[in-house]
């Protein structure tokens, strides 16, 4: 075989070994064991300052002289930014003393919790806690027509920023889960939704291997309820001549909805094309944007934490913006198919003055993914 | 060779990408699932089926086509011991009653398994469907 033919094929086969496990935007509990901790020291050889998470290549030393690089997850860039840092925050050799979380499994890879300059001792990449914001005490923005705003008063920028809950679980219902939803007690597993059985089965399985199977590891889009679960925001931008209303996600893939508001039927299942974002009707209920979404595909999970769904599920999404600063979004999920009767969640949803979205793709990750994915490979 | 070399891995690129567009995440027996049955394992005979999870059973049909036949699919989602109950025609061309106890691998993946015995009259063996 020719060393042309030898490419072709090995191209094939290692991208086809890589790709599956490709983790773009993993959920922390799915990648890192925080029950363990991990030291390390030695010179930065890469700084790879890309979306969803920024990484550090540390080429560690053993006891026996042994070189291992290490893969370094420093937070992602663009919240790191905000706290200050900046990609020449640290250079090519210089040499770092990092703590944290190691990988799940054999591989050389950390969540750094602590990254210290060997020669000056200066701490790096510190994320500082974002303020609250300050509630500027304004109503609503609102259309000449009397409609609320979702977006930016006139001649204002803004965004939908990061909500107060990433997990959806029924109204009323408290049972202690992290911020990827992933339980405390598998026990809780039955009294997070009205599951049909074989929903609480998959559930209790997705929670139990932590989600590795999660198809957003893969980039793959964050439909349903979920784009609203993630730190990036979102904005509305309201098209009243054309009623509709297109909706631009920050996080994930980067993606949009289109909401109509020309008061056309919500369709049918058996009509769509099923897809991520469904297919997604508006009203006006008030102050209360009202939009009924169906069309789903099951290529996804549709929020944090696991909750399956089938191409049945039909979500009933309301927002309310009590003032300038207050999104509440609350969702009832009916999916026959799946739970024994329609359910409700919600959460907050406070607005960034003043502020653009970032740009933000979770493909952007690939060239560490393979790096980390064939080391794997070694380490196995 | 060359080519073959060349289609190889074209192939194999094009799985690698594929395969994720592919997944279902619902319940986790919807879908079509391709495999063999067999009293042993060099006399194997492929075959297909596509199940349905309509929100109360899961309902599937055999081998799709001008000789499909449907099944009756149980499942017990604490264990995902899987039942298949079916009329189908044996290799006399007869139609005899069919079943088939098999288990559910790799429920998060999407190529998961379903593995066990079957047996159809006095004849019995293994089968093995992975989904498609």
């Amino acid at each position: 075989m020719k060393l042309t033919q030898l490419k072709v094929l090995v191209f094939g086969v290692g991208f086809s070994v890589a790709s599956p496990l490709a983790f773009g935007q993993r959920a922390a509990s799915a990648a890192y064991d925080d029950q363990r901790k991990v030291k390390l020291a030695g010179p930065v050889t890469k700084i790879a300052w890309t979306n969803p998470e920024a990484f550090l290549l540390v080429n560690v030393k053993d006891s026996t002289g042994t070189i291992t690089p290490w893969e370094v997850e420093i937070g992602n860039p663009l919240d790191l930014e905000k706290s200050g840092s900046r990609r020449d925050s640290v250079h090519i050799g210089d040499v770092v003393n990092v703590e944290g979380i190691p990988a799940r499994g054999p591989a050389p890879q950390a969540k750094a919790t602590s990254v210290v300059l060997a020669r000056t001792g200066a701490k790096l990449f510190v994320m500082s806690a974002k303020p609250a914001a300050k509630a500027s005490g304004q109503p609503a923005p609102r259309w000449p027509g009397g409609h609320v705003r979702l977006g930016p008063p006139p001649g204002k920028k803004g965004y939908w920023g990061p909500p107060s809950a990433t997990t959806l679980v029924e109204s009323g219902v408290n049972v202690p889960m992290n911020r990827d939803g992933l339980l405390v007690n598998l026990t809780d597993a039955g009294k997070v939704a009205p599951f049909q059985p074989w929903a609480e089965a998959v559930y209790e399985y997705r929670q139990r291997t932590l989600f590795k199977d999660d198809p957003y590891n893969k980039c793959i889009p964050p439909g349903g309820v979920r784009h609203f679960q993630n730190p990036y925001g979102f904005q509305f931008y309201e098209q009243p001549d054309i009623q509709r209303i297109l909706l631009f996600l920050g996080g994930g893939d980067r993606n949009w909805r289109i909401i109509y508001t020309d008061g056309r039927p919500a369709g049918q299942k058996e009509d769509l094309v099923l897809t991520y974002y469904g297919t997604s009707t508006g009203r006006w209920e008030g102050d209360t944007l009202v939009v009924d979404t169906v069309g789903f595909n099951e290529r996804f999970w549709f929020t944090n934490g696991g909750l399956p769904h089938t191409e049945a599920l039909h979500l009933t999404e309301r927002f309310t913006r009590s003032d300038l600063d207050t999104l509440r979004y609350q969702v009832t999920v009916d999916d026959p198919r799946t739970y024994t009767r329609p359910w409700s969640g919600g959460w907050t949803i406070q607005w960034v003055p003043d502020q653009e979205i970032q740009e933000y793709f979770c493909e952007e990750n690939a060239e560490s993914t393979f790096i980390h994915n064939s080391r794997e490979e070694k380490y196995q | 060779m060359r080519r073959l070399a060349f289609h190889l891995g074209l192939l194999l690129t094009f799985l690698s990408v594929s395969a994720p567009n592919f997944a279902q995440q619902g319940h986790p027996l919807t879908g079509t699932w391709n495999g063999d049955f067999g009293a042993n394992p060099t006399q194997r005979t492929p075959i297909t089926v596509v199940m349905t999870w309509d929100g109360k059973e899961v309902k599937g049909i055999v081998n799709p086509g001008p000789d499909s036949s449907t099944t009756v699919v149980t499942v017990d989602v604490t264990t995902w011991n899987v039942r298949f109950e079916t009329d189908m025609k044996d290799a006399s061309g007869k139609v005899v009653h069919a079943s088939a106890d098999g288990k559910l691998d790799d429920l998060g993946s999407y190529h998961r398994t379903i593995s066990g015995t079957w047996r159809q009259g006095t004849t019995s063996g293994t089968f093995k469907l992975t989904r498609e």
